[in-house]
């Protein structure tokens, strides 16, 4: 197993190195989502005397120059592909493998993730010149986030996943995952940091996964935890992962019986 | 009036096959209840922590808003699906159908698709704007209802021909696959007025990627804050940047017909 | 044991049915009509180790959802179906270790990557050691003669290269059982005869088991000495090629190149063909030998030939038969 994820991975690092212009391409219309937020909070910090509920612009800049980094981990196959993947073949042709296809779309991201970030690290660089952020950091906050980012990409994988499967009970997906991506941009930290929403907001997100895959990742680097609250983080993004890997397991199960019944 | 009657042709085609799938109307009607609900969500949100943003009032970035929909409406029903389509061929070699009929090129890759559904986005949109004209301060008169109308109509055209020209660039750069991510990207900065930019990136977002003249413009006009220069400049911007597309079409046109296999 | 044994093996689809017009389109939205097409009904046969056998059927027959519900992509309405004894719509890891379906015009492997990495790829997804796998590799290259198509992106190969790629992709971990659905379509005729003296050799080297479909008689007629036909879903004549014209065509032709020119003939059998000084006639099986007696010693005969009818007409009338 481990021979198939390097080997995957290192086939996807060879494809992605051929794309690299229209990754550059893709890379700068993500980074425009954030880089809205940021102008939008900080105008508002600027003429709130310098802070919202005590961000500073800095610290605004901060939390979305790493979202950015966050983001091109948590980037994952979109579930309208699933569609397209069916109709191609590539499904049965994935049936005939003696591997579950999760694990191809795991390795392969994961390989053209490296890609990304390497291609990403000049776009980060300007956006730290030109916003000019507030961030200290500490060893172990490193650490942690470097393991978080997985763990966020998991996490999406299996939620987009459950999304994407959808596609083999009906074909007005896209309802369910317009549905999905907006209750993920409120609830996650995507749109802004979770502190700025209303409290019963809060509390809603509390019990959803979005969080673990944004808000969480991000907060260890920018927000000044504790490191219990560090290492409690990585402890619920397990317990998600474990979730999404169960419910995947079932509904993969299901979703292929039913595939199997009327074929392609 | 011939390129009028041959939109109206395609127009009604695409109308037409879309029709069929009743299902389609309903789930583009819920998908634009969304995005346009989760919107005001986040203008809400904004407004709890400041009374304006730059100038401008909750009910004045309605305006903002609903008519950035509302053109978004338009963009996804009649631009975007011509462009993206234009890439696939020019891609796939398939180019060649369009250019031997007796219609003018540009027109014809322009009008083909329509998608009718997605000019759901062209009702909420305006019902956020209507929403928002309501509860605005001053009140709009007749002069600002037409000058708002008319630099929307530009704002389109300057939209269509920035489309285009992204497109063309496909006789040169054949993988354009994230050219919608690129837009949607893009166009998602009209949402807010574009005077909350920094310098740069007011400036780029003036007359690189013409959003501040086809969102806020329209904008400054209903909530009368439009100088005279404005429409002006905007009316100019839009003839030359249409001659400008125009010949950068022919002469991708010409490079792709000389290099076709 | 057979290595494939299917028993009353049936496929039942259900279709939704709708008309053309609007008024019906509406009425559809409320009241959904369906139909049952029986794919595949009801169809027995056991394929044993070694063998090649050829699918023979017309579109829309049942071939390809056999090899469907063969390979574990369709899971059978009714009946039985056993693959190197696994119960192929159970998917189990070690049963599709042993199978491949290849299907014409399917692309599986990475298309920007040269084909080398996809077969790396395989090799890991199945687990084969790297020994064995480069070993297999090679003698699989060599034989399809591909040397220099492996080190180019897939993209860039021609339809039959990439098909010849796609095909030692899919052997490189040593399958027992291969289901090729239609392998050479669309290829021309160099390409064709290079894939069927592949196939037979592959079958040879490693006896392995190969149930192959086809449109083209030539591929059945190279490869296959037992058929397999089938037609709206049920199979028609199970044996050897060679029977099958004796079965189901009841008449020989005989090729006859005469002295005298062309005389008439007519009266030995119903007359196919006429040219400078060769007839073609057709006559009942049974009467073959004493026609062909009386034409020697009647006629002066330079040359004479007698032959089954091509297996194509025969298909032709085996379906011809079965629609009634």
């Amino acid at each position: 197993m481990v021979d198939f994820y390097v080997t995957a991975m290192r086939t996807q690092v060879q494809t992605q190195f051929q794309y690299r212009a229209a990754t550059y391409m893709y890379l700068v219309g993500m980074v425009a989502e954030p880089v809205i937020y940021l102008v939008v909070w900080t105008t508002i910090a600027k003429q709130n005397g310098g802070q919202v509920q005590g961000i500073t612009v800095g610290q605004f800049a901060a939390y979305y120059i790493v979202w950015t980094l966050v983001r091109n981990m948590n980037i994952v196959f979109t579930p309208y592909g699933w569609e397209w993947r069916i109709r191609e073949g590539q499904f049965s042709a994935a049936l005939l493998r003696p591997l579950h296809p999760i694990h191809y779309d795991i390795a392969e991201f994961a390989g053209g993730k490296l890609i990304w970030v390497v291609l990403y690290l000049p776009i980060a660089a300007a956006l730290t010149l030109v916003f000019d952020p507030d961030l200290s950091v500490t060893p172990l906050e490193v650490v942690v986030f470097f393991v978080a980012i997985w763990g966020a990409y998991l996490i999406r994988t299996m939620l987009l996943w459950l999304l994407g499967m959808v596609t083999f009970w009906t074909t007005r997906g896209s309802a369910i995952f317009e549905t999905y991506i907006m209750a993920e941009l409120l609830l996650s930290g995507r749109l802004v940091p979770l502190k700025l929403m209303p409290e019963w907001t809060q509390s809603v997100a509390d019990f959803l996964p979005f969080q673990w895959a944004f808000y969480f990742p991000i907060q260890t680097l920018v927000g000044d935890l504790p490191a219990a609250e560090l290492i409690g983080g990585l402890g619920m993004q397990v317990l998600w992962i474990a979730v999404g890997s169960f419910l995947v397991w079932v509904c993969f199960r299901a979703s292929v019986s039913r595939y199997t019944a009327v074929g392609n | 009036m011939r390129p009028v009657r041959v939109a109206w042709t395609f127009l009604r085609l695409g109308a037409i096959n879309e029709l069929q799938y009743r299902a389609n109307f309903f789930v583009a009607a819920f998908q634009s209840l969304l995005a346009v609900a989760v919107a005001l969500v986040v203008l809400r949100l904004v407004y709890s922590h400041t009374a304006e943003l730059n100038g401008w009032s909750e009910p004045e970035l309605m305006c903002v808003l609903g008519i950035q929909i509302l053109l978004g409406g338009v963009i996804r029903a009649a631009i975007q699906p011509n462009m993206e389509r234009l890439v696939d061929e020019v891609r796939d070699g398939k180019l060649d159908h369009a250019l031997t009929k007796p219609e003018d090129a540009q027109l014809l890759v322009s009008v083909r698709e329509f998608r009718i559904w997605r000019t759901v986005d062209v009702i909420s949109g305006g019902a956020v704007l209507g929403v928002g004209v309501a509860r605005l301060e001053a009140s709009v008169g007749a002069g600002e209802a037409l000058s708002f109308a008319g630099l929307l109509l530009v704002g389109g055209v300057l939209i269509y021909c920035f489309w285009l020209v992204l497109a063309t660039g496909a006789f040169w750069i054949v993988h354009m696959w994230f050219l919608a991510e690129l837009f949607e990207g893009v166009y998602a900065t009209g949402r807010w007025p574009v005077g909350i930019y920094p310098g740069w990136l007011r400036y780029s977002l003036t007359w690189l990627v013409p959003i501040g003249f086809a969102i806020t413009v329209p904008a400054e006009a209903v909530t009368s804050r439009l100088e005279w220069t404005t429409p002006v400049i905007a009316l100019g911007f839009a003839a030359a940047l249409f001659v400008a597309t125009r010949w950068f079409w022919r002469f991708g046109l010409r490079r792709y017909s000389g290099a076709s296999a | 044991m057979a290595v494939v044994d299917i028993a009353e093996l049936t496929k039942v689809f259900r279709v939704p049915e709708r008309e053309a017009g609007l008024r019906a389109s509406m009425r559809a939205l409320f009241r959904r009509r369906h139909r049952d097409v029986r794919a595949v009904d009801s169809i027995s046969f056991a394929i044993d180790s070694g063998e090649v056998v050829g699918f023979l059927g017309p579109n829309g027959a049942g071939k390809t959802t056999t090899l469907k519900m063969l390979s574990g992509l369709l899971y059978p309405t009714a009946g039985e179906a056993r693959v190197l004894g696994f119960v192929p719509a159970r998917r189990e890891r070690d049963f599709l270790r042993q199978i491949t379906l290849v299907m014409g015009n399917r692309n599986q492997l990475q298309w920007d990557l040269p084909a080398l990495d996809s077969f790396d790829l395989n090799r890991a997804i199945y687990r084969v050691a790297r020994d064995d796998f480069r070993r297999l590799r090679d003698e699989l290259v060599e034989l399809l003669d591909v040397g220099d198509l492996v080190r180019k992106p897939v993209r860039n190969l021609s339809l039959g290269e990439r098909m010849k790629v796609e095909i030692v992709g899919s052997l490189v971990h040593r399958p027992q059982v291969l289901f090729l659905d239609e392998p050479t379509i669309g290829l021309d005729v160099t390409m064709q005869k290079r894939i069927r003296g592949f196939i037979a050799e592959y079958n040879r080297r490693y006896e392995a088991t190969v149930l192959l479909t086809s449109h083209y008689m030539a591929d059945v007629e190279a490869l296959c000495r037992r058929v397999i036909v089938i037609h709206h879903g049920r199979t028609l004549f199970d044996g050897q090629l060679a029977q099958l014209g004796s079965q189901f065509a009841g008449y020989k032709t005989i090729e006859v190149a005469l002295a005298n020119g062309a005389a008439d003939l007519s009266r030995y059998g119903d007359v196919l063909e006429r040219d400078a000084d060769r007839v073609k006639l057709r006559v009942e099986k049974a009467d073959a030998s004493r026609v062909t007696a009386l034409l020697l010693s009647e006629q002066e005969v330079i040359d004479l030939t007698i032959e089954d009818p091509p297996i194509e007409d025969v298909i032709e009338l085996v379906f011809a038969g079965a629609a009634e």
